[in-house]
């Protein structure tokens, strides 16, 4: 049987995100949380390049992938730049020393 | 040139408001004066307005394809409650310079008023249920502003916010019988649906008839909504005058009458009006019986007022409820402000502290005699042509429960309007208190609205003629002073009527010689002091949802694990429901 490309990337799609969402559920370091966001986002890319190309719409779909990886290099950025000032303050990774919102 | 005319009624005071509210903390002495010349403008255009008021001259005023025209239409209605609007508010705001004087952050107290006076105008004006709504909505947050202006007083925090709530509740109304109009005829334009209410399927219009109804009465203050009117006398007491007596909470009955010739039709719909306009105003004028607060018990008289407008609504009789809409907006506004006067002086509401001031302040006993007697519909006052106008549509076109339960309200509001009048002005002072005259900015608001309430039937010759040519869906008939004195002269319901106000005023002198209720009637106090129960009904509701919201708090977490997991299953319940749909 040969192998279609289409079914290839849509398993990968599923375990980027599988991987991603299985991450965010079960840790609780700040840093590892990110990492699973980012594993999660690129799924999500993916997605959309597929979904664009089932469209017959591919440069959509490219160029938007392309505009998503710009913004999601920011959120890691940021998301870690957040990870280092709660390390700083708080002296802690765990998400469940962040549950309240006021000091 | 009535374009302009109409445009500058909503923009002067808007206009008004960024101004003052420009002025600062530093410069808020100017703030009043200001304040008198935007809304005296305003006023001075409205008053302009009138006379060229025509369904004709329509404003459109493109405002993109997702909300459509916004269209201002001047005809009778509405340039009647743009007039009371404005020179009601720049009277307030004339009051306002010697009442407010020596507060903290008059620019706030300004602008919200300035905003307010603007955004009814817009409210009446618009021809667009989409607009109306937003005027709606923004007369609702600046009644919420003012009602908490002094925002360091938790019981008027606590009143704003009640007022927001329940006027809320009417929002929803509003919203969802305009969206549900909009659904069948694909714009939101108020004369498509007067024009063709037949074209509208049963169920749509029954729906939004009955959404607007719960508007109106949560807006207005009637029976179940009552409640957030007499709270929210902690407002300064200007603002309980043009907010509360004349303008805002005349914005339900505005929307029932513009609305009526479209739901005059839907089955239960006139009933239920009646209904609802009946249960308020006979239990709001017991209330107003025995209440103890002098702000109280004018409140509660609102109330009842507003119940005989929707009472008059449910009859069709359209001229009538313009008439009394009038005659109410003088004469109430005359009586908060005479009270707000007495409160000034004396520094206290309750009645119990007060008896005996007429002698130390004659001019302001003289205005509020003119209301209270206006109010409880004593002849030649504006308030006795306008309330026989309702009992006789009562007689001629409605249910005779009805008439004869009003005509027992009529009775009940002499017997409060003298009980008022007598505990603040006669008797023998049962305290020593000391008083400040009243100034020279409230002595000419005051006379000003005096002279109206002798004066503002006269033109219901106008009031009826404009509205006669501009609303052709409403069937205002046209009255000349002449035919109105002739036939509420010659009609036998004026004598039952006098006769039951003045069984109402003698109910009081007898009860003045006994000093005290007699043994066996003290029971029927309690009830009607804890508001028949509605208010306890309020504390259950909010009860409720507080316990409800604290069990509901613990699934939030604030964990992104449990967050996650939420997200999940909606997403796999989302799966699953399109499947099945599929």
């Amino acid at each position: 049987m040969t192998i279609e490309p289409r079914l290839v990337i849509t398993m990968a799609v599923i375990c980027l995100v599988g991987i991603g969402i299985y991450g965010l559920l079960v840790t609780r370091n700040l840093i590892k949380v990110i990492v699973a966001l980012q594993i999660l986002v690129k799924g999500a890319i993916l997605a959309l390049v597929l979904a664009a190309k089932y469209q017959g719409q591919i440069q959509l779909g490219q160029s938007m992938a392309l505009t998503l990886i710009v913004a999601d290099t920011i959120v890691a950025v940021v998301g870690l730049a957040l990870g280092l000032q709660v390390r700083r303050r708080i002296g802690s990774l765990d998400l469940r020393d962040l549950t309240k919102l006021k000091g | 040139m009535p374009a302009i005319l109409t445009l500058s009624t909503i923009l002067i005071p808007w206009l008004g408001a960024v101004v003052v509210w420009a002025l600062g903390e530093k410069r808020q002495h100017l703030a009043g004066p200001a304040a008198v010349v935007f809304s005296g403008l305003a006023g001075l255009a409205a008053l302009l307005l009138y006379p060229a008021a025509s369904a004709e001259s329509v404003i459109d005023l493109p405002m993109g394809d997702a909300f459509g025209n916004l269209t201002l239409r001047p005809d009778g209605l509405a340039c009647l409650l743009v007039a009371i609007a404005t020179v009601i508010g720049c009277l307030a705001v004339i009051f306002s310079l010697d009442y407010m004087r020596g507060e903290h952050q008059l620019t706030r107290y300004y602008a919200f008023i300035l905003l307010f006076i603007g955004a009814m105008t817009g409210l009446v004006l618009s021809g667009s249920l989409l607009y109306l709504f937003f005027f709606w909505e923004i007369t609702a947050l600046s009644s919420y502003a003012l009602i908490s202006f002094n925002n360091d007083d938790p019981k008027a925090v606590r009143g704003g916010i009640k007022a927001l709530i329940m006027t809320q509740v009417g929002g929803a109304g509003l919203l969802a019988g305009a969206l549900a109009l909009y659904a069948a005829t694909g714009s939101f334009q108020i004369d498509l649906v007067l024009a063709a209410p037949a074209a509208i399927p049963g169920g749509v219009l029954a729906f939004a008839a009955f959404g607007f109804l719960v508007a109106a009465a949560a807006k207005s203050a009637q029976f179940p909504f009552q409640t957030w009117l007499p709270d929210a006398m902690e407002a300064p007491t200007p603002i309980s005058a043009l907010i509360h007596a004349a303008t805002m909470v005349n914005a339900g009955v505005y929307l029932l009458a513009r609305f009526y010739p479209a739901f005059a039709d839907v089955p239960g719909w006139k009933t239920a009006v009646i209904v609802v306009g009946v249960v308020t105003a006979i239990s709001a004028a017991l209330m107003a019986i025995v209440a103890g607060d002098l702000k109280r018990v004018l409140a509660y008289s609102t109330v009842s007022q507003l119940g005989y407008m929707v009472y008059a609504i449910g009859l069709g009789a359209q001229t009538a409820v313009q008439f009394h809409l009038l005659s109410h907006a003088i004469f109430k506004a005359l009586l908060f402000l005479s009270a707000g006067a007495v409160i000034h002086s004396v520094g206290t509401r309750d009645l119990e502290r007060m008896g005996g001031l007429g002698k130390k302040m004659p001019f302001i006993r003289a205005a509020f005699v003119v209301g209270a007697l206006a109010l409880a519909g004593i002849p030649i006052l504006n308030g006795f042509w306008s309330k026989e106008l309702i009992l006789e549509a009562g007689l001629e076109y409605g249910p005779a429960w009805g008439y004869w339960l009003m005509l027992i309200g009529a009775g009940l509001t002499a017997l409060y309007s003298l009980r008022v009048t007598w505990l603040v002005f006669y008797g023998m002072p049962r305290t020593e208190l000391h008083i400040h005259p009243a100034g020279k900015a409230m002595k000419t608001s005051l006379l000003v609205l005096t002279v109206g309430s002798f004066t503002s039937w006269l033109l219901v010759a106008v009031v009826t003629k404009i509205s006669h040519l501009t609303l052709p869906y409403h069937k205002v008939d046209e009255i000349s002073i002449g035919t109105l004195v002739k036939e509420i002269l010659a009609n036998p319901g004026t004598i039952t009527a006098l006769l039951t106000i003045l069984g109402g005023a003698a109910i009081w002198v007898i009860f003045m010689r006994f000093q005290n209720l007699p043994k066996f009637l003290r029971w029927t106090i309690r009830p009607i002091q804890s508001s028949f129960g509605m208010e306890a009904i309020n504390t259950g509701i909010t009860r409720v949802v507080g316990f409800t919201a604290e069990k509901l708090r613990k699934t939030q977490t604030g964990l992104l694990s449990w967050n996650l997991v939420y997200i999940v299953i909606a997403l796999i319940l989302t799966i699953v429901l399109l499947g099945v749909g599929a």
